[in-house]
């Protein structure tokens, strides 16, 4: 439930962040946080495999930006993202959980094998990604709702009752190549802007 | 291991071709040879060939050895035309990457592995979209591109990652939400209207061989995983049991055939003429595929896969009759071959027989008919604007005559669509070893629609 709390906060700091190295550091904590959650699900390998794939995205993102000033101000994204995200979390957490309907104990410490948790940290993951994408105006918001987004698929591929190692060398892949990607694209649109 | 040789052997030779990239005479051989190679590897590879690599399930069916040898044909006459006709050095490393991903698509047999291994195909091209960035808008249609790939990637994933976790008594309602999910994340990803603000911006703005990579290689593969995650994720029974899915799929569709086909008989040039008609094709493409019928699957996919190759050719000989005649507009004076390459590439687009394009095209407006005749209809309206469309561009380059017919210094657009074309021709005149593997898959697509 902790970590829950630290992928929620870490997740509107990186979308309130006026700077990328801000953001890129608020990625990185939601990565660790999302890790946090469901590390009983994933071997220690998976979770290295994860946990790099989150690193490369951060190591780029903060060196794309040259400088601790460079970013994009959110404004009212902040906010339309923030309610967005809350509003879509609650729907699709009402219809789309695969936790059984009985009652379910969350601990407030530790592993939580029923996946609730898991479940709620990629509901909002994926749908604060989705309203910051859809509002971005550059690539900066663009790369961010990217790898939050890609983040919450992470945790709701590791639910899913298959063999785990193919699927997450994929996703961390995935995760580093839209890092690349972003970081490319926030450069080149530096270099644009400051022609 | 076997299996996988070929995308690995393209991934490792990507990562050589990106150190060594601005070495042209060094990169460009390289990657043929490597493509070659691959070929080779997956020509020789007998079919129901499976194997694992980590923990993820491998297998060479009909369709996808088919659709592979295509896609490294392709890729093989773009990296020629770059080679030798318009130097641009990050695309070596880009379409060996490409290879790599959609040869990876099509033997993998996990649908969550198929889309995230789409989606990084999809994400790679971002790098060669870019070129004379203060001079156009190519990073702006790039951003856009990114956007919708990552949106429409993360959004299938998840729905994928959802629909394989829940319990099989959920209500249907919660499958069918899923499913619309999943429709709405490819048709972002196919760029199908309403969803193809970005194509049209990259059509305009990105080099030709950056946009034949893509609308020639990804977006038929794109197509083909679409039908595979369908066969292979065991969400057809649940489409069959409402109809709505059906419905969602044949709207946007039918919308995107009829859509693309107007922008096309109205693109103010080539680029957006080639990128519009294709867009309209893959529309048709999915109409065929929601009548969820033998000869619609087997028209779709035989469709799309002549789309991609004879859009590549169309979009390098755009792109050579832009460089040739800028800054005028572009005509059949400046390079008689490509304009050549170019009117011929329109024939395969608009499905004009004994050319390959026609089987897939007859077997869509047929079954269409069957399902809908209004359905039937709007398809054949769509083919005659595309021909209008197609007809507009002849006039357009050869309506000032040409002087003289000589070809034209380093022809080498004009000599891929003049291969492209006999390829399509001899495929025209012999379809059955084209569309035998794309019926095999049909039958596996209609046998995971009512199991047993």
């Amino acid at each position: 439930m902790i970590a829950l709390g630290i992928v929620a906060l870490a997740t509107l700091a990186a979308n309130g962040s006026r700077q990328l190295r801000y953001s890129a550091f608020a990625l990185l904590g939601v990565s660790l946080a999302a890790n946090a959650v469901s590390a009983g699900q994933l071997s220690m390998w998976e979770l290295a495999v994860e946990g790099c794939g989150a690193l490369v995205a951060f190591g780029v993102l903060y060196v794309a930006a040259r400088d601790r000033s460079y970013g994009e101000d959110p404004g009212w994204r902040l906010w339309v993202a923030t309610v967005v995200a809350a509003a879509a979390t609650a729907a699709c957490f009402a219809t789309l959980r695969t936790a059984s309907s009985e009652v379910v104990t969350v601990p407030l410490i530790g592993e939580d094998p029923s996946g609730v948790t898991a479940q709620v940290a990629a509901f909002w993951l994926i749908s604060s990604g989705v309203a910051i994408l859809v509002t971005a105006r550059t690539p900066v918001r663009g790369s961010l709702g990217a790898l939050l987004m890609v983040t919450g698929v992470e945790l709701l591929v590791r639910l899913l009752n298959a063999p785990q190692l193919g699927l997450t060398l994929l996703l961390a892949w995935i995760q580093a190549v839209i890092g690349l990607a972003g970081a490319f694209l926030i450069v080149n649109e530096r270099v644009v802007r400051e022609a | 291991m076997i299996i996988a040789a070929a995308p690995l052997i393209l991934a490792a030779a990507a990562c050589f071709a990106f150190a060594f990239r601005k070495r042209l005479n060094v990169v460009g051989p390289f990657s043929l040879m490597t493509i070659l190679a691959a070929f080779t590897l997956v020509a020789a590879m007998p079919a129901d060939l499976t194997g694992a690599l980590l923990d993820l399930e491998l297998r060479v069916t009909d369709l996808g050895r088919l659709a592979s040898l295509v896609i490294l044909a392709t890729l093989f006459l773009l990296v020629i035309d770059v080679w030798l006709d318009e130097p641009a050095y990050n695309f070596f490393p880009t379409a060996l990457a490409v290879g790599a991903t959609a040869l990876g698509v099509l033997v993998v047999t996990a649908p969550l592995a198929i889309f995230g291994l789409l989606v990084l195909g999809l994400l790679v091209p971002v790098g060669s979209f870019t070129f004379q960035i203060q001079r156009n808008r190519s990073v702006e249609a790039a951003s856009r591109h990114f956007s919708f790939v990552a949106l429409g990637g993360c959004l299938g994933l998840g729905a994928l990652a959802l629909s394989a976790s829940l319990p099989h008594e959920q209500p249907a309602n919660t499958f069918v939400l899923l499913v619309v999910v999943l429709v709405v994340a490819f048709a972002l990803l196919l760029a199908a209207i309403p969803f193809h603000t970005h194509a049209a911006l990259l059509a305009s703005e990105v080099p030709a061989a950056a946009l034949a990579l893509y609308f020639g290689v990804l977006v038929p593969t794109t197509f083909i995983a679409f039908a595979e995650i369908l066969t292979l994720s065991g969400l057809l029974p649940a489409i069959v049991q409402v109809v709505k899915v059906q419905d969602l799929l044949h709207g946007i569709g039918l919308v995107s055939a009829v859509g693309g086909a107007f922008l096309a008989s109205g693109a103010p040039d080539l680029r957006r003429l080639v990128v519009y008609s294709v867009i309209s094709n893959l529309g048709s493409a999915l109409v065929g595929m929601a009548t969820l019928s033998g000869p619609g699957i087997i028209g779709a996919l035989a469709s799309v896969i002549v789309t991609g190759v004879s859009a590549s050719g169309q979009l390098l000989a755009a792109g050579t009759l832009e460089r040739r005649s800028a800054p005028d507009r572009p005509t059949a004076r400046r390079a008689p071959m490509a304009a050549l390459a170019f009117v011929v590439g329109g024939f395969a687009m608009i499905g004009a027989p004994p050319l390959l394009g026609f089987p897939g095209r007859f077997f869509m407006e047929l079954i269409a008919y069957q399902f809908a005749p209004v359905t039937g209809a709007a398809l054949v309206v769509a083919t005659l604007l595309l021909i209008v469309g197609q007809l507009r561009a002849v006039v357009a380059l050869f309506g000032a005559g040409v002087e003289r017919w000589a070809i034209e210094p380093r022809p080498v657009a004009g000599m891929i669509g003049a291969a492209i074309f006999v390829a399509l021709l001899v495929g025209g005149i012999q379809p059955a070893g084209f569309l035998g593997p794309i019926a095999a898959f049909a039958d596996e697509f209609l046998k995971a629609l009512r199991p047993l």
